[in-house]
């Protein structure tokens, strides 16, 4: 008898080892060989002497490091609102009973399967100035205007914050669409008894029913948006100058072509602590009966 | 049931030997010969005018096979050093001469004063500021192939329709900072739906520029001469001056934040284009009529700014004599192939080859070889290549207009120091 579940207990091992060995050696084992990383000079071809704690002095005192630091924080405080709001706004639509509804499902779904090399390329070409798209259409419309969206700071954040939603929104929508179509009609139903018109519908029930996948996607969006790194190293590369440059192309930079992988690790390890904190503030607001509001 | 379990084992018994076989790079080849890894970053025309030099030396003998291998330019230098490091680098590889400190210092590369003399190659052949720019810490580390300077392509056919062509049909340009902008004026002037210069506001090809000027006006070197404690030696005030100049022609002469002036050019709707000298192969297959001529010395000191692709032996822990030797020979080998290698446009690393008949019959690039000796190479520090991040982003800056000159220099300044902290 207990022979008999000792073996049922191991049974799903075989199964379950393979993941678990890449698990190990891709993701636990380089967190914490990273940690190791980040108190020694290190460079591509070996570690050399160890350092304790300067590099994260030297991170905290390197006004490069909080320049990058601000430009993600802005990318993050621009694009959140936008990426969710605009989400809600167009799985809304999508979830209209009308003849486009596939289309449109398809149309705002579609630039999220493109990868970012794509979706950077076709930005700049459509941004570029002389011969751009936009540029040329702006000009249709009697603006006597060349704007330049990738050499100025404040547009080419308008340009990537754009890019950036055209690519992603998307698959927020989706998550958006499928919590709208898990929304029981009954609860419609009772409230077109009591005599609710739509827009009380749409705040009474909708809303606060869409509220726990919308702290998800929150979440996500947050984390995903501090991470921002492809579609700005290849649209702006951090520029003009350092203006658009995130810390995860900092990281890159200093890792990847300064072979100081010891003070990138350092920097690392510093937008990790903040994003556990982020992470933890927002599932403490969160609390647990989805009743924030 | 036996017969399923066999077929399982066959197919992971396969796998496993596909797997290994991958992982190993063959020494050599089925019939014996010596397998040589090299790696190129050349892109466009460069690259099979480099992969014929390739083909003739694999069929110039029977003892070495050279495998021509091409790695994306962006990140180039990441994966040499990576791949070096885990002892699975190549056997010879292009570098920039500027990249050399870096890589030395970073104990990548084999000194090759043993091996050339083996084999006969004598650096004292080359060009004299290759040689120095090749010399690392005392020892040599690398072999030139080419010198590669900034220079002007002008469209012979737009200078013509703007009378700026002499009887020779070169253009005319009085070698004064005044008279090399006006020259631009004029076409601009007769020429008023083409672009006077086509390059962009930013980015290398400004710094080249920056740094042609900088020299040519008397300037300091920018790092004292210091593998790897150097101090910025950069002098600030002719550092502004040669900012200031180039500037002058922003705007005007040249439309701010052009996309893509190559294409520009290509499409006939520039009259000018500064670059480096891989445009004349590119030009001269895209049957544009155009020439190509160095920069006037406008300032009071001839300087050029330039480039070179120099070859290097990555050091490999395990390896035979014969091996090192093979490498050696290759090397030589596309050293004494300049003539084929300057079709791309570059400039051979002997003067021996560039004086040749040969050479000398070959269209457009002579015009621009006797530049060749006047190349300012960068100064030898590892922080080179971070350092000319730095320098490019601050000259975007100032040719943008987001800063003066003197706030993009000084801002040039705190980033170096801050890199070579």
């Amino acid at each position: 008898m207990n022979k008999k579940s000792w073996k049922n207990e191991l049974r799903p091992l075989p199964f379950i080892l393979p993941f678990f060995i890449v698990y190990v050696a891709f993701t636990v084992f380089p967190i914490f060989k990273g940690m190791q990383m980040s108190f020694f000079n290190w460079t591509l071809i070996e570690q050399q002497d160890f350092i304790g704690l300067a590099h994260y002095q030297n991170v905290l005192t390197d006004p490069n490091f909080w320049e990058a630091f601000g430009n993600t924080t802005l990318f993050v405080v621009l694009s959140t609102p936008t990426m969710v709001i605009l989400a809600l706004f167009l799985a809304l639509l999508a979830n209209l009973n009308t003849r486009f509804r596939t289309l449109i499902r398809g149309a705002f779904f579609i630039p999220s399967i493109l990868s970012v090399s794509v979706i950077s390329y076709v930005a700049i070409f459509m941004l570029q100035p002389y011969t751009g798209v936009v540029n040329n259409l702006i000009q249709a419309f009697g603006i006597d205007q060349e704007p330049f969206w990738l050499a100025e700071p404040s547009l080419a954040w308008v340009s990537i914050i754009g890019v950036t939603l055209w690519w992603t929104v998307g698959f927020n929508m989706i998550l958006f669409l499928t919590s709208l179509q898990n929304i029981p009609d009954d609860l419609y139903e009772a409230a077109e008894v009591d005599g609710a018109t739509r827009m009380m519908m749409f705040w009474k029930i909708t809303l606060p029913q869409l509220l726990p996948i919308t702290r998800v996607i929150l979440l996500l969006q947050v984390l995903a948006s501090f991470k921002v790194f492809g579609q700005i190293l290849l649209i702006t590369g951090g520029g003009p100058g350092t203006s658009t440059r995130p810390i995860i192309l900092y990281i890159y930079e200093m890792g990847f072509e300064r072979y100081d992988l010891g003070y990138a690790a350092a920097m690392s390890y510093l937008l990790f602590v903040v994003l556990l904190l982020l992470s933890l503030v927002q599932l403490r607001l969160g609390g647990k009966g989805g009743r924030m509001i | 049931m036996i017969g399923q379990s066999k077929k399982w084992l066959l197919v992971v018994s396969c796998s496993l030997i596909l797997l290994t076989a991958c992982n190993r790079t063959e020494l050599t080849t089925s019939d014996g010969r010596i397998q040589l890894n090299y790696w190129v970053l050349f892109g466009g025309g460069d690259l099979s005018y480099m992969q014929d030099i390739v083909t003739s030396f694999n069929e110039s003998q029977d003892d070495i096979y050279v495998n021509i291998i091409l790695q994306d330019f962006d990140d180039y230098y990441t994966k040499l050093v990576t791949s070096v490091a885990a002892n699975r680098g190549p056997d010879v590889a292009v570098s920039h001469a500027a990249v050399l400190p870096e890589l030395v210092n970073q104990g990548l590369t084999e000194p090759l004063n043993d091996l050339s003399q083996e084999v006969g190659l004598d650096f004292n052949d080359f060009y004299e500021n290759l040689q120095d720019a090749m010399e690392v810490e005392g020892s040599f580390h690398a072999v030139p192939i080419d010198s590669h300077p900034f220079i002007l392509y002008i469209n012979t056919e737009l200078a013509e329709e703007a009378g700026l062509l002499d009887d020779d049909g070169q253009p005319i340009i009085e070698e004064t900072p005044e008279g090399f902008l006006h020259f631009f004026q004029e076409a601009t002037e007769a020429l008023p739906d083409k672009t006077g210069i086509a390059i962009p506001t930013g980015g290398l090809d400004v710094y080249r520029w920056w740094w042609m000027t900088y020299f040519q006006m008397g300037g300091t070197p920018i790092f004292s001469d210091d593998l790897t404690n150097p101090e910025i030696t950069l002098d600030e005030e002719i550092a502004v001056e040669a900012a200031d100049y180039l500037l002058q022609f922003f705007g005007d002469v040249i439309p701010m934040h052009l996309s893509d002036p190559y294409e520009n050019f290509q499409s006939g709707n520039a009259f000018s284009l500064m670059t480096g000298v891989w445009g004349t192969g590119i030009w001269e297959a895209a049957d544009l009529p155009f020439t190509a001529v160095p920069f006037p010395q406008l300032f009071d000191v001839d300087a050029a700014q330039g480039g070179s692709h120099t070859l290097i032996m990555p050091i490999h822990s395990e390896t035979t004599d014969e091996r090192q030797r093979a490498k050696m020979e290759f090397i030589q080998y596309v050293s004494d192939s300049g003539l084929e290698w300057a079709k791309a446009g570059h400039i051979p690393s002997k003067p021996e080859i560039v004086e040749s008949q040969e050479y000398q019959d070959m269209p457009y690039r002579s015009d621009y070889a006797s530049i060749s000796p006047d190349v300012v190479y960068t100064d030898q520090t590892i922080y080179q290549s971070a350092a000319e991040t730095d320098m490019t982003r601050s000259l975007d800056e100032i040719m943008a207009g987001r800063l003066t000159p003197e706030e993009g220099i000084q801002k040039m300044i705190n980033d170096l120091e801050v890199t070579i902290r």
